[in-house]
């Protein structure tokens, strides 16, 4: 984006340039780094946190020395769900609370009409609420202060990646600095880069690219009204020449304003600041005080790598996978693909799993962004009809919501990201007595600690890299069994028991159901839940023996046997 | 997807259906027809059945294609 760009209001942190090792003594030999991430933004700073938090130290090289781009863009602001609970895991939950704003209701307008709305607390068992608006500098920013304050990480800025070769057992980075050119060696490395990959163009890669015609131009706009704090989108908006407008608030009371353009709009022109002004003056009236914050014209594309994994280097985010904005499935996907590969990372490089775990990266993570992207054209094409017949059953389905319930599930402003369920990954085998899928993120349920504290489920993973194993109801497997195996796989596999079990392990409870209800069990069945360290369902087992539990544990961690 | 028939009263549908785009012109035909299809669809609700409708619908104009059982 080339927009004009304007910067009312946000004080960002500047990071200075350190002059790495490799420049401080030119010629020394330098040991091969275990993992380089390329890129400081959302994935590439959740991947070194969450790394970081596993013990693995990366070295991270980011072209800036500030968070956003070029400090000043608020870029994706929804923060859903599983997001937030991945950023309770890594400890920085409480400062992204506290600044964003929580929300959880969603109205979609036709004309002055709600045709469809949704409250998506109903269906939660987490702790974490269903969504936090939060400008994306912001959620970078806290995740710089944790990974700094957990001290594990060497967090490079103004080095700029150049140039990139890979061999069978490493590759070769080679950066620019304001204090010269350098290069380094990595076992791994992982492209956090975004969408304009260098690492992704040396190496040749295709992604499929496709342009859509629509254009949109964002407008932040700082201003006090008294309006309810949920996310509105209009699919015909009176005051935009009855196209689509988002309303959407973010923290410092700053609201994104996101506008369909006509299709043959000069984006030069609609991005001009009187312009956006007047635009934004059309929405909220004559009385009310505005600022423009930022304003950026964007227009539909997406783009899918072929595999996530080539040789020695991974694909996180937008190098990977670029999709429209629709149910704000970029910046939250991206997280999920760090949180993905973090823990499988940490157990090849510790000597726990066979190198082949890390295939299983792609095998779960693909399939997520190709629904994603799946799912962001479907709402494209219903607030850009392509032809006069899409129009057609565009307006008959607005038409019907306005009278019958049916109708509001097909008018599509975007269909809000989830945890994408990794259904048929290897690592993840039957599930059976509990109603949740394998592979499906287990949510954050609030419970009962074994010190007796109340905490969430997140808080039994936070270290090691730990599986969490829970057995439910009443098991028939003999105490002595299960301690002996609890203690042969500790630290990586936590054991704890809940309810009737009495295997003397440490003592979970499930006061609110909100567990039960997060698995969807029925409280009385006897089932050993499988949990790993992304907190998905690796496996669910009713009663089951030692050599099942192995069997099980062995597969979800990319083990044969 | 059925294809025997299922009607109540084949002929009493056909003369309502014809009925009601009486005095239309053909944008309220087609808006009439689209609000009918989406009634019509959640009905059947099953996408495996819808899928099959939709097919055997569009056969006509689609070149050789094999046809999906």
């Amino acid at each position: 984006m080339n927009a004009p760009m304007q910067t009312v209001g946000y004080q960002l942190p500047v990071y200075p340039f350190e002059l790495p090792p490799e420049l401080r003594e030119p010629g020394a030999a330098r040991p091969r780094y275990p993992v380089v991430i390329i890129g400081a933004g959302l994935c590439g700073l959740t991947a070194a946190c969450d790394l970081a938090a596993r013990g693995v130290r990366a070295v991270v090289l980011d072209d800036d020395d500030t968070i956003g781009v070029r400090g000043a863009s608020s870029r994706g602001i929804v923060y859903a769900q599983k997001t937030l609970e991945i950023m309770d895991r890594l400890g920085l939950y409480d400062q992204v609370r506290g600044k964003g704003v929580t929300w959880s209701v969603g109205k979609t307008l036709a004309g002055n009409d709600v045709v469809y709305e949704f409250d998506a607390s109903a269906q939660s068992a987490s702790r974490q609420p269903p969504f936090i608006n939060l400008q994306q500098f912001y959620l970078e920013w806290f995740l710089v202060d944790r990974i700094t304050e957990i001290g594990a990480t060497d967090l490079r800025w103004k080095n700029k990646v150049v140039d990139y070769e890979q061999f069978a057992d490493h590759a070769r980075v080679v950066v620019e600095t304001p204090a010269g050119n350098y290069s380094l060696e990595a076992d791994w490395v992982l492209d956090c880069s975004g969408v304009a990959s260098l690492v992704r163009d040396t190496l040749k890669l295709d992604t499929h690219p496709a342009r859509g015609i629509d254009r949109w131009c964002i407008s932040d706009v700082r201003f006090k009204a008294p309006l309810p704090i949920e996310r509105w989108t209009w699919v015909e908006a009176p005051f935009n020449d009855n196209r689509a407008v988002w309303q959407h608030l973010m923290a410092d009371d700053v609201w994104r304003l996101d506008f369909q353009m006509d299709p043959d709009c000069d984006p030069e022109h609609v991005s001009r600041l009187d312009v956006a002004a007047e635009r934004v003056r059309r929405q909220v009236g004559e009385n009310v005080e505005f600022e423009l914050v930022w304003v950026g014209p964007y227009s539909y594309r997406s783009q899918l790598l072929d595999q996530f994994r080539v040789g020695r280097t991974f694909f996180l985010g937008d190098s990977a996978h670029v999709m429209s904005p629709f149910g704000a499935r970029g910046g939250n996907s991206g997280i999920q693909d760090a949180d993905n590969l973090g823990w499988k990372l940490a157990l090849v490089l510790a000597g726990e799993a066979p190198e082949g775990l890390l295939d299983t990266y792609h095998a779960e993570r693909y399939p997520a962004a190709q629904f994603n992207i799946m799912t962001t054209r479907r709402t494209s094409r219903f607030l850009s009809p392509e032809s006069p017949q899409e129009k057609v059953f565009r307006d008959a389905a607005i038409s019907l919501a306005r009278e019958y319930s049916f109708a509001r599930n097909l008018v599509n402003t975007g269909r809000l990201s989830t945890a994408y369920t990794y259904a048929g990954s290897p690592l993840c085998g039957a599930a059976a007595g509990v109603t949740l899928a394998p592979g499906a993120a287990v949510q954050n349920a609030p419970i009962t600690l074994p010190d007796g504290k109340a905490g969430a489920l997140a808080d039994l993973f936070r270290h090691a890299s730990a599986f969490v194993g829970v057995w439910l109801g009443t098991p028939s497997i003999a105490a002595a069994e299960v301690i002996r195996w609890a203690n042969q796989s500790a630290p990586r596999l936590r054991l704890v028991q809940m309810g009737q079990a009495n295997l003397g392990l440490s003592r979970i409870a499930d006061r609110e159901g909100r567990l039960a209800k997060a698995l969807g069990w029925d409280g009385v069945t006897p089932v050993f839940v499988l949990m790993r360290p992304d907190m998905h369902l690796a496996a669910a087992l009713p009663d089951p023996g030692l050599a099942q539990l192995k069997r099980a544990y062995a597969r979800a961690r990319g083990i044969a046997l | 997807m059925k294809t025997n028939p299922n009607f109540t009263d084949h002929d009493a549908f056909y003369e309502q259906l014809l009925a009601a785009h009486e005095g239309l012109n053909e944008a309220q035909s087609a808006q009439l027809n689209a609000r009918l299809i989406l009634l019509l669809a959640n009905q059947i609700g099953e996408q495996a059945v819808l899928a099959e409708c939709v097919m055997a619908a569009r056969a006509p104009f689609v070149a050789s294609s094999p046809r999906q059982s």
